[in-house]
């Protein structure tokens, strides 16, 4: 048995072996209830009887087996969307007494709304960002990632750290006429434009960042005010929250992958494996849309640490940052961090001719 | 028998050192660096003494040498900061306003709530600098008793600056265009200097750097540049990073391109894609034009 599947079978009776082979579905509806993947549930349970779903209720009560009931309850939750009050805390307290069991200690599920007056924004020193990698592993420590290393798929970085080669200014080049190879210059070709002979390298492995010829762009979930992904979900799992931030009801979503073939920022991960997530890297303070533990086959992404941020605090990306380049706040306060930013400094955004509009501000000095 | 009594002495004089030092740490005397110790410490395993004693975990923050934090658990489960496997760095913050002071009064910062904006203090960091006023740079000069010449003609090494800060060999801190007293007080060694002669403290380098870099303040001040934690509210609760806990102001520039930070080790790098045996193709990237 590999560390990974001992690391499985300890997280608790969800995490099942996808080496074993596929039972047909059991007639017992108890023993369906104890199945673990999220397709064979629900496969086995189009092939039930309609009689045996409408026991639900009694299965719950007469199950001694509390997971199972849960399972139960979980499988057949509503779209975050559509809950009501009531029912947002019955999944919250459902979802706590299930972590708290598997992960071996208090685990809170934040369900905290969107503030009024809040709309999140985000701005990045791109001149400042020295690529050392610290707001990936940051993001990874607070957001429960799967972070295995045997099978491909296991780690799950929301964060990518692209390194681009640096542009040049040539002052002799300066009366070096035309085209080139470039195409049309004006002023010569003293300018060697960023990104020409690299187009960006994600493993780079030097002893020492910043290195001289290179520059960093780091990369993740821009927040879209128009966001593609939650266009083109066709279960509608995907949304944008009334504070900016584009979120996942990881219950509803089917692992389609539509969004991630949508989003032009390679922002969005698939669960391929069943998490990875040892007891005590678990970070127990989560949220609802945020970062509470995944489930295989379900797509996740930066939310800007939903659980954080709506209690006041930065993200851990921005507190991880050594050289502080990554800066958070309210857009709509004029005297944030990002408001500033927007007035006083160069600002762009990636990809903005596809109109996608992202609260992801680059922005240089 | 001789076995315990030896464990026994040991313990003692361990015990008799921690007293030492939790005494010198509660009298307000600078304990030369525990975090120094605790590091050195660490490796050299399976003597009696140390293994009695908890493992203390101390990960830097923005740079090596500058500001460190030692592990701790607030409540079960939850740390005040954990640190890098790879590179000591700390990585994530359970509680932010742990160790900080009050700033203290800053001109441009009348809007903040009283107590929001925090520091940690850094003369507590600078080993030698109580030395600084007292020992060395005390206005009387070296002293000789009786008040005669070395006995011997053998030629007698003098601690200087240089050999204190190594960093100090390096120092192009504008390019040669500043010195010492440029910063440093000329009487009191314990201080910093701004531009009328009045000493700054060193837990308020930001008055002292401001006086060259007057945008860098600014912006600093309206925490566009500069590192912060806390609260994202403009007006929530903060603690400020100070200049000299990322610049190293005796050496700010270590390479060509570094933005005025010193080059760090990185994190390790994603995973490779499924059925990759390795990255090799993005070093050999063909020149596209």
């Amino acid at each position: 048995m590999t560390v990974t599947e001992d690391m499985n079978s300890q997280a608790g009776a969800e995490r099942q072996d996808t080496q074993v082979p596929r039972q047909p579905a059991p007639a017992d509806p108890s023993r369906v209830a104890l199945k673990t993947s999220r397709r064979d549930f629900l496969k086995s349970g189009g092939m039930l009887s309609l009689s045996s779903l409408m026991g639900t209720a009694a299965l719950m009560t007469e199950s001694d087996d509390a997971q199972a009931a849960i399972e139960w309850a979980e499988h057949f939750q509503k779209n975050y969307r559509l809950m009501t009050p009531e029912e947002k805390a019955e999944a919250r307290a459902r979802l706590e007494r299930r972590y708290s069991e598997e992960y071996g200690k208090k685990v809170t599920v934040d369900t905290t709304e969107a503030q009024p007056g809040v709309l999140m924004g985000y701005a990045l020193n791109i001149r400042k960002c020295i690529g050392c990698r610290r707001c990936v592993h940051a993001c990874v420590a607070e957001n429960n990632q799967s972070r295995g290393r045997n099978r491909p798929g296991e780690k799950i970085e929301w964060i990518q750290v692209l390194r681009m080669e640096r542009g040049k200014f040539e002052a002799e080049k300066m009366n070096h006429g035309y085209p080139e190879g470039l195409g049309i210059q004006v002023g010569g070709n003293a300018y060697t434009p960023v990104g020409q002979v690299l187009e960006g390298q994600y493993h780079y492995t030097p002893d020492l960042v910043p290195e001289k010829d290179a520059t960093y762009m780091p990369i993740a979930c821009m927040q879209c005010e128009k966001p593609p992904c939650v266009k083109v979900c066709p279960v509608r799992t995907t949304y944008r929250e009334p504070d900016g931030v584009v979120v996942i009801d990881y219950n509803w979503c089917i692992g389609c992958r539509m969004c991630m073939g949508a989003c032009p920022y390679w922002a969005r991960r698939l669960n391929v494996t069943n998490p990875v997530l040892p007891k005590e890297e678990m970070n127990p303070v989560t949220h609802y849309l945020g970062n509470r533990p995944r489930m295989r086959g379900v797509v996740e992404k930066c939310h800007w640490c939903l659980q954080r941020t709506r209690h006041g605090r930065y993200p851990a990306c921005v507190e991880a940052c050594p050289v502080g380049a990554r800066k958070f706040g309210n857009l709509l306060d004029p005297n944030s961090e990002v408001s500033l930013i927007l007035a006083r400094k160069n600002v762009f955004r990636l990809k903005a001719e596809l109109n996608t509009f992202p609260k992801f501000f680059y922005f240089y000095d | 028998m001789k076995k315990l009594a030896i464990t026994a002495l040991i313990l003692a004089a361990s015990g008799g050192v921690l007293f030492a030092v939790s005494a010198a740490e509660k009298s307000g005397a600078p304990a030369q660096e525990p975090a120094a110790q605790a590091q050195q410490a660490a490796p050299s395993e399976g003597k009696p003494a140390e293994s009695a004693a908890p493992q203390e975990v101390v990960c830097f923050e923005s740079r090596k040498g500058a500001s460190e934090v030692t592990q701790r658990e607030i409540s079960p489960g939850w740390p005040n900061v954990k640190c890098s496997p790879t590179t000591g760095a700390a990585l994530w913050y359970g509680d932010p306003f742990d160790g900080t002071v009050p700033m203290g009064k800053m001109p441009g910062l009348e809007n903040i709530p009283e107590g929001h904006a925090l520091v940690k203090p850094r003369s507590q960091k600078l080993a030698i600098l109580p030395m600084c006023a007292t020992a060395c740079h005390n206005g009387v000069g070296p002293q000789f008793t009786p008040p005669t010449l070395p006995k011997d003609k053998k030629p007698t090494p003098i601690p200087t600056m240089e050999g204190l800060l190594p960093e100090l060999k390096e120092f192009q801190h504008g390019r040669g265009r500043i010195w010492c007293l440029d910063c440093h007080h000329t009487t009191q060694r314990n201080k910093l200097v701004d531009n009328f002669g009045d000493p700054i403290d060193f837990d308020q380098s930001q008055l002292l750097c401001g006086k060259c870099h007057g945008d860098k303040l600014r912006d600093w001040r309206d925490g566009i540049h500069g590192k912060r934690i806390g609260e994202w509210a403009s007006d929530g609760k903060k603690r400020w990073f100070l200049c000299t806990e990322c610049h190293n102001p005796h050496n700010v520039q270590q390479g060509e391109r570094n933005r005025g930070f010193a080059q760090l080790q990185p994190e390790p790098p994603p995973q490779t894609p499924k059925g990759m045996q390795g990255m090799k193709h993005e070093l050999v990237h063909p020149v596209a034009h």
